[in-house]
């Protein structure tokens, strides 16, 4: 297994409020957690441990504000706890830069997300449908 | 086993692939040596992430991410050992058509002045600006050859700030879309004149191969019906069906051989045949090298000996200086109404009003729209900067905004610096064991002027144009060559101060020539291909004579 089940529920929660489900998909349910999957055994695969570490400290970040599992929160306070790994202000212990760390994960989630389907994510190219690229001769 | 040939080509991108056609079809024994494949359209693929728009992992083109690096060194004189898909490395494809097999395929003269620069314009303090030793009028025929021989789509009518032509397009251009009405209306609210952009794209059925299906897929990719017209589908093919040609792809050249009294003889190239490396050299009556501005160069500085410890043609060090390519000034502007159709190739308007005659500013440049944008890259480039990059207020702008969105830039004329510069990196090599190219230095300061000049227009022409929000960035000092390298082996009629003479051929050497954008004096404020191959053209066309 890449991820424990706790990072492998922090991971998926992180990725939907990245870019949370409307009328269309969210990160998760498009394959962003596929294509990442597939990135870390591929192109990415030097950063799996600091995915590992950095999910984990994610986690710690909710217990210590807020005594709750990042993936149990309440989905604003998911949002503040996000912008704040992502500005580096922090209350866990990081081992890795947590920005950097966030950084990485938000433009994984928008590759997953909107990147061509053969990479593993953007399942039925339904963000494609959503935006509007390439719909030329689809149904 | 030594070969003999009449001329061995180093590079089959734009200038190697012209050049083995012609001088093949004028009888001409060729050997074309590229150091990629011959890539088909299902090998190219339509990989978001690893492209030659967007290559975030890889490239789809080449060169391959291993064993190819080069060494970039920083304006803070640190050393960054880069591979090809990384910043800084200023990548151009490596294939059978060079960059012309990916390529967006804009056809574009350059104007008068863009052969004149020092004299139109005086040449700024610490700048290599020069005169081209050719006018516009010495190009204009083989620029119309290359308009017919690959096929180029445009109106030769309606730019009427360009040099006068002879001929027109041998296509009609591409066909209006939503951008380019929205973008003529705002060029006619300030009186600029504006042309659709030429392309060598097929707008009809052209020398045997369709008019283009307008997919979204152009720059960066291949052409899923083969209506991109390079060097891959037009002189290169021409050149093998003449008999005369021999193309070894995969095959990297390692230097240019001399004699014992400094004269070319041939080429020594390295390839992989069964997991095993080989070295094999050809002998030639005359060598060219096309394997653009920083390979070229490369190729040059490494061919030392004891008659040459600078490297081929460098007895002045002038090999490898003034490198140079495009900044790319640019805004995008967010419109009530949809502004794409969705169809390719996208690209369908520009304005050369601002190439030259700006006052107090050293040239100019073009102005056009972009190409239809893949998702990801308009995510990372094309979102206002108060928008969040994540979250619900992310995904509905991408979702409202994608179709609403336009993005208009264009090439500066590099103001060139001769401390901008191809040099070699002796400590490191390549897959074959060669040394690799090490780049340094930035573009002169003028060319950021001109840059943020041209950023400016931009921004006056996409308000004209309706926009309800205009945003972009300000360029700023850095090095630039990338698709558009050129410079570094410019040709003139000092053999101090340039490296070859007016037809290409490397000064002190009968035999040796150079026929890519390194000869470039200057780089217009054009996309460069047509002038790569209306030159390459006239440097095969006079090499088959005198050979």
């Amino acid at each position: 297994m890449m991820f424990t089940e706790s990072q492998h529920r922090t991971l998926r929660a992180v990725l939907d409020r990245l870019i949370p489900a409307d009328d269309y998909p969210g990160a998760w349910e498009a394959g962003a957690g596929d294509y990442i999957a597939r990135q870390l055994e591929g192109d990415s695969k030097h950063l799996l441990t600091s995915y590992r570490l950095g999910l984990d400290a994610m986690d710690a970040e909710a217990v210590t504000a807020h005594g709750q599992h990042f993936a149990d929160l309440y989905v604003a306070r998911q949002d503040a706890l996000i912008r704040n790994v992502e500005r580096g202000v922090t209350g866990a212990l990081w081992v890795i830069p947590a920005t950097g760390f966030m950084n990485t994960l938000i433009h994984h989630a928008m590759e997953g997300y909107y990147a061509d389907p053969a990479q593993g994510g953007n399942r039925g190219a339904k963000s494609w449908e959503m935006i509007g690229f390439d719909q030329i001769g689809r149904p | 086993m030594t070969q003999t040939y009449d001329v061995i080509i180093v590079g089959a991108g734009a200038g190697g692939g012209i050049a083995a056609g012609v001088l093949a079809e004028a009888g001409k024994r060729v050997l074309l040596l590229e150091r990629g494949p011959n890539r088909s359209f299902e090998d190219v693929g339509r990989d978001h992430l690893r492209n030659q728009r967007l290559s975030l992992y890889g490239h789809n083109a080449g060169p391959d991410e291993e064993g190819n690096p080069r060494v970039v060194l920083d304006t803070q004189g640190r050393e960054h050992l880069v591979r090809p898909h990384e910043g800084g490395y200023q990548n151009n494809a490596a294939g059978v058509g060079g960059g012309t097999r990916v390529y967006g395929a804009q056809a574009w003269r350059f104007m008068e002045q863009d052969f004149r620069m020092a004299s139109t314009y005086g040449v700024p303090e610490f700048s290599s600006l020069s005169d081209w030793p050719i006018s516009y009028a010495d190009l204009e025929p083989y620029y119309e050859r290359a308009e017919w021989e690959l096929g180029v789509a445009g109106d030769g009518e309606a730019c009427t700030v360009q040099a006068p032509r002879a001929k027109g397009y041998p296509m009609p251009p591409v066909p209006d879309n939503p951008s380019r009405i929205v973008l003529k209306r705002g060029a006619e609210r300030l009186g600029w004149n504006t042309n659709p952009v030429p392309l060598l794209i097929n707008t009809t059925s052209y020398l045997g191969r369709p008019a283009c299906v307008q997919c979204s897929y152009c720059v960066g990719f291949a052409c899923p019906s083969d209506s991109k017209n390079g060097t891959q589908n037009t002189l290169i093919p021409r050149a093998l069906a003449s008999g005369q040609c021999e193309m070894i792809t995969e095959a990297m050249a390692e230097r240019i051989d001399t004699d014992a009294q400094g004269k070319v003889v041939g080429v020594t190239y390295l390839f992989e045949r069964d997991g095993m490396m080989q070295r094999e050299s050809a002998t030639a009556k005359a060598v060219v090298v096309s394997s653009g501005a920083i390979e070229s160069a490369r190729l040059l500085l490494n061919s030392t000996s004891t008659l040459h410890p600078q490297g081929l043609g460098n007895e002045h060090d002038i090999v490898g200086r003034s490198l140079q390519g495009h900044f790319y000034p640019g805004v995008h502007g967010l419109f009530e109404e949809v502004v794409h159709d969705g169809l390719g190739p996208g690209v369908s308007i520009a304005t050369s009003q601002f190439n030259h005659g700006n006052a107090g500013i050293v040239g100019g440049g073009m102005l056009a729209n972009e190409f239809t944008k893949l998702p990801m890259i308009f995510w990372r480039g094309s979102i206002p900067p108060d928008v969040p990059r994540w979250g619900a207020a992310n995904k509905r702008w991408m979702r409202e905004n994608f179709n609403r969105t336009l993005h208009v830039m264009g090439p500066v004329q590099d103001i060139p610096n001769p401390e901008c510069r191809v040099q070699i990196a002796p400590e490191v090599r390549d897959r074959y064991g060669i040394p690799v190219a090490k780049l340094s230095g930035t573009t002169h300061p003028e060319t950021v002027r001109t840059a943020t000049f041209m950023y400016e227009r931009a921004r006056e022409w996409m308000e004209a144009s309706g926009a309800v929000r205009v945003w972009g960035g300000l360029p700023s000092l850095s090095l630039s060559a990338g698709q558009h390298q050129a410079g570094t082996c410019r040709m003139g009629d000092d053999p101090h101060t340039s490296v070859t003479d007016s037809w290409g051929r490397v000064h002190a050497h009968d035999n040796l020539f150079v026929v890519d954008a390194s000869l470039h004096v200057t780089n217009g404020g054009f996309n460069p291909v047509l002038t790569i191959m209306a030159l390459a053209f006239r440097c095969a066309e006079h090499i088959a004579k005198v050979l």
